[in-house]
């Protein structure tokens, strides 16, 4: 009773915010039912039942061709006009339902899952409606695997005192993030910088991206508070979906902190069915060979693409056959389907060129953070120093900006790079190289820390840019934010401006150092006050939560930062 | 936890909440700070649009009787240079109603449009960051070029620090290239709507307002700058290159490059043609534009002006005044300044029509909701009041819009930007294109 009476109130909450939209909610919840009840039948029959093998496919076909359709029409249309030069249209305009990304991969997790056996296929229509629809999910997340979730189906509700608290915890910590944090720098600050990026000088534009980092976070994290919270008050519980992800060292922690339901969804149903690190598969090569061609078409540098792409292809062929190393030959394949996984997921996130630019970034640089660890602390100094020797180079001859921010970075990598290398000759020289001190430790977490935080920042140059646009202009608005940016950060700065800028914009820096030290906090510490909320009276409770809404509410109707220009 | 009591809890949380708003007068200031808290009228009547703002009578009357000794004559210039104005000819037939169409006080440009076969006849937008990359200018000058001739984009700063979407310029001083955001080391730079550290104390900006000074060497030809100025459109293309600077400035042409060297003021470049229509885009980021061309030399002024017959003068101002005030006093001063400008312009100009583009509208997060700034309304009749009377041709960019909350729909239709301020390209093209159309309109048969 309670599941279908949730069901329907999620559906019309849907209709409220899509429409008539809501009928593609109800045929892929029909569609997907249906078919994994073919597939548990053909399964039952045979375990190895090519039959339940083509109900999957189909279901799958059907999942993302219709979020194809919606997501991807444009970008793959204007791609084929542009490869094959010819002028194919496609309906004037295409509107996004809400949340379709998220409850299509719920229902391909749901066939899968049956498919695999995991879970036994859901009985009643209604149930599994629900599960599809659940609203407090429905549009932002968590994606909720079935497996995780069809079960909670069938257990009567139950929510003790303690877990009350915590709901409400966090649906208040969730609503302080979206509009304390996330609402009140983007309006004041980041919306202003990423549409018009020329009218900021470059210290505006390198503050505005790094608030981005922590405006994403806080919204995206916020919606999952609250979704979490408002679960578990029906006695429904979600997974957690960030786990504080900016205190992460490397790019690979990143990425099983943030967005953490996304990553076990790519994980389970597209890196490991790739092969993960155990094979290549013929997946793989499908895969690869479509991120080349879609590539080299947006880009019309076949050559510069295709050479790699053909020497990675002899690779993958070559490499298991020569390799006898069983580690190494696990990390190539590690690497090479999770790079793919990265990039897929890049697209997953948003029909644009800049999208894939932000997957590709991303896949790479956990590939090379991963070979770089296990280099020599020589050839990490040796590699470090020439690297930033060419990028300094490369500086002075052209003077562009780009090349003056990656030299920039460079050496200020190179300097940590050059500490720590002589911090290991001399414990070396002591035998002592394994007797790690606790203040090094915790200066080498924080600098990984900053290190990570630097470079996820600036790959969120290229997904900002393409996020909210029309598809249609996507491509190109959003590499001129780009590039505006970086053009703007890595040109000379008016340092003289900056004490003025923090003064004119000092809620707004301070709503972000504030934010950032909240981030940072000790997970302990974290763990502390969400237990003391929770355990306190109810009645002090009601107060506290009222406290907090007043304390919100002054940040909704908070006048506008004022436009002030600091460069001319 | 049984479900009633977490009803219970939540129905604890509404009784405050509401109690709050019984309670509260909407805001309160506690320890200094101010709290704001809706009442139960708020909430269940949220509005969505500003109040209008009462306007006291007096501060419709422009009038000020210390301004009544205001020197309305022409500069008279010295120099023996002046080009002749444009050969006389038959005006055109325009056709509007000179009751209430400002476009009537734009004759003698309709006029000087009959002679662009045998000269140039130029026309100045000046304007604020609303018309940077070229915006709205570009409609303006590609309708006008295409009715009437010529070709190039005019007038261009010798460093742009702004990109623009019909010329990309590359400068290089010394072999160094020298981009936008690097702007500090190129030749030294002076706005007139800069900051102070950016000003001149003798008004020797030039037309466009800024200026560049080259080579503080005494040595000739120790320091080159190189400007490569590329078309992207192509209206754009053009057949001659001018220079505005110092005579001690030496430079040679060579397709899209100037080489230049020497020791003196750069007051800008420009690529166009001999004639036909040009048409300048000046655009003064974060300017007000109530003092910023009394600052400037007014011989300056009027030398350029006469000798590059310009024939129509547009000012884009407004924007910038609204944000920070909201007090009808306030915009009645700033208005009265526009109109001490628009009257120095037309003493360095006096061949000149002028034409003022008010503001767009505007809108902001007041009180949790986007509206509009109160004072556009007013600032956009007043500016029309002060139009009428100086006999100026006036084009209300609000007005076209929609109005109060138009920015919204602009926003909404991807015409504008999340600060409710600028337009994006796509919405400064339409209302480019509304401007051109507007200024031809007379001029077109059976309107």
């Amino acid at each position: 009773m309670r599941n279908v009476y949730l069901m329907f109130v999620s559906w019309f909450f849907y209709y409220k915010t899509s429409g008539l939209f809501v009928a593609i909610l109800a045929f892929v919840t029909l569609s997907d039912w249906l078919i994994a009840q073919r597939i548990d039948k053909a399964k039952s029959n045979n375990p190895e039942s090519k039959i339940a093998k083509l109900w999957l496919t189909l279901s799958v076909m059907i999942d993302l061709g219709i979020l194809g359709y919606f997501k991807y029409a444009y970008f793959f249309t204007n791609m084929f006009n542009d490869l094959t030069g010819s002028h194919v249209t496609i309906v004037d305009k295409i509107i996004l339902p809400a949340g379709i990304s998220f409850y299509i991969f719920q229902v391909i997790s749901y066939t899968a899952d049956v498919y695999c056996r995991r879970i036994q296929p859901v009985k009643n229509i209604l149930d599994f409606g629900f599960y599809v629809s659940f609203f407090p999910q429905l549009v932002a997340g968590p994606i909720v695997r079935a497996e995780e979730f069809v079960p909670q189906l069938y257990k009567p509700f139950h929510l003790s005192r303690r877990m009350f608290g915590l709901a409400v915890f966090w649906i208040i910590n969730g609503l302080a993030k979206k509009i304390i944090l996330s609402n009140y720098l983007a309006v004041n600050i980041i919306d202003r910088v990423f549409d018009y990026p020329l009218l900021f000088s470059g210290f505006e534009n390198l503050f505005a991206l790094f608030a981005y980092s922590l405006q994403v976070y806080a919204d995206f994290s916020g919606y999952s508070d609250i979704a979490i919270g408002l679960a578990l008050l029906m006695g429904f519980y979600l997974p957690m979906n960030f786990n504080s992800p900016y205190k992460s060292q490397t790019p690979q922690e990143f990425w099983r902190r943030w967005h953490m339901s996304l990553g076990r969804w790519l994980k389970t149903y597209l890196y490991i069915p790739l092969g993960g690190n155990r094979k290549i598969s013929i997946g793989t090569y499908i895969m690869l060979t479509i991120i080349a061609l879609v590539s080299a078409g947006l880009t019309g540098w076949w050559l510069w693409i295709m050479i790699p792409f053909a020497a990675l292809i002899a690779a993958m062929i070559i490499v298991p056959r020569v390799m006898k190393n069983n580690t190494q030959l696990k990390l190539f394949y590690s690497n090479l389907n999770s790079f793919i996984t990265q990039v897929l997921g890049g697209l997953w996130h948003g029909a644009s060129w800049n999208f894939i630019i932000w997957g590709g970034i991303n896949g790479i640089g956990m590939i090379v953070n991963k070979i770089w660890r296990e280099l020599h602390w020589h050839v990490r100094f040796v590699l470090m120093t020439a690297l930033t020797g060419s990028l300094i180079y490369a500086d002075e001859a052209t003077h562009l900006p780009a090349w003056h921010l990656f030299a920039f970075w460079a050496l200020i990598v190179w300097i940590g790079t050059a500490i720590r290398y002589i911090y290991w000759l001399l414990t070396e020289d002591k035998e002592i190289k394994n007797q790690k001190s606790k203040i090094s430790n915790k200066i080498a977490q924080c600098w990984a820390i900053l290190q990570t935080f630097v470079f996820i920042t600036f790959t969120r140059l290229f997904f900002r840019s393409s996020s909210n646009l029309d598809p249609a202009t996507a491509n190109e608005q959003a590499w001129e934010t780009a590039k505006n940016m970086v053009n703007q950060i890595g040109g000379a700065w008016n340092s003289a401006m900056i004490p003025d800028f923090i003064v004119e914009y000092k809620w707004v820096v301070a709503m972000f150092i504030a934010g950032m030290i909240i981030h940072w906090l000790p997970t302990n510490w974290k763990r502390r006050y969400r237990l003391w909320f929770s355990a306190m009276p109810l009645w002090l409770m009601v107060f506290v939560v009222c406290a907090a809404l007043v304390v919100i509410y002054q940040f909704v109707t908070a006048d506008m930062q004022p436009f002030i220009y600091f460069q001319f | 936890m049984r479900p009633y009591k977490i009803l219970l809890f939540m129905t604890g949380i509404l009784v405050v909440l509401a109690a709050l708003c019984i309670v509260l007068p909407g805001r309160v200031t506690i320890g200094g700070t101010e709290v704001r808290w809706p009442t139960l009228t708020q909430v269940f009547d949220a509005q969505t649009a500003a109040k209008e703002v009462e306007i006291p009578d007096r501060l419709w009357n422009l009038d000020d009787p210390k301004e009544a000794a205001l020197d309305t004559t022409a500069i008279v210039l010295t120099t023996d240079s002046v080009t002749p104005s444009a050969p006389s000819v038959v005006p055109p037939k325009v056709v509007v109603d000179s009751t209430t169409d400002s476009r009537i006080f734009l004759s003698r440009f309709y006029a000087s449009l009959q002679t662009t076969d045998s000269c140039k006849v130029r026309i100045v937008h000046y304007g604020d960051s609303q018309i940077e990359e070229d915006r709205i200018t570009q409609q303006i000058r590609e309708t006008l070029q295409q009715r009437y001739g010529g070709s190039g984009v005019g007038l261009m700063p010798l460093l742009q620090t702004i990109p623009s979407l019909t010329v990309r310029q590359e400068l290089r001083m010394n072999g160094r290239l020298i981009s936008a955001s690097q702007a500090q080391q190129g030749p030294a730079r002076y706005l007139v709507y800069g900051p102070k550290s950016m000003q001149r104390t003798d008004g020797l900006y030039g037309a466009m307002g800024q200026v560049a000074i080259m080579a503080d060497s005494l040595v000739p030809g120790s320091e080159e700058v190189v400007v490569v100025c590329k078309p992207q459109t192509a209206s754009a293309h053009y057949s001659t290159w001018r220079i505005f600077a110092d005579s001690t400035i030496h430079y040679t042409v060579s397709g899209d490059t100037v080489h230049l060297t020497g020791r003196g003021a750069i007051y800008g470049l420009s690529q166009e043609t001999n004639t036909g229509v040009i048409v300048d885009n000046i655009p003064m980021r974060g300017c007000l534009g109530t003092t910023v061309f009394t600052k400037i030399d007014s011989t300056q002024l009027a030398t350029f002006y006469r000798e590059e017959n310009v024939r129509l003068i547009i000012l884009q101002y407004g924007g910038n005044a609204i944000p920070e005030n909201d007090k009808p006093e306030t915009i009645h001063g700033f208005v009265k300044s526009y109109r001490k400008q628009v009257r120095y312009l037309r003493r360095c100009a006096p061949h000149a029509d002028i034409l003022f583009i008010g503001p767009s509208d505007m809108v902001r997060l007041k009180d949790g909701i986007w509206q509009s700034y109160p004072m556009i309304s007013f600032m956009d009749k007043l500016l029309r009041k002060m139009c009428l009377e100086d006999n100026i041709a006036y084009f209300s960019l609000y007005q076209y819009m929609g109005g109060a909350g138009s920015m919204l729909r602009w926003r909404e239709q991807g015409l504008a930007g999340s600060d409710g301020i600028h337009f994006y390209r796509n919405g400064a093209r339409k209302a480019g294109n509304a401007v051109a159309t507007w200024l031809l309109e007379p001029l077109t048969p059976n309107h």
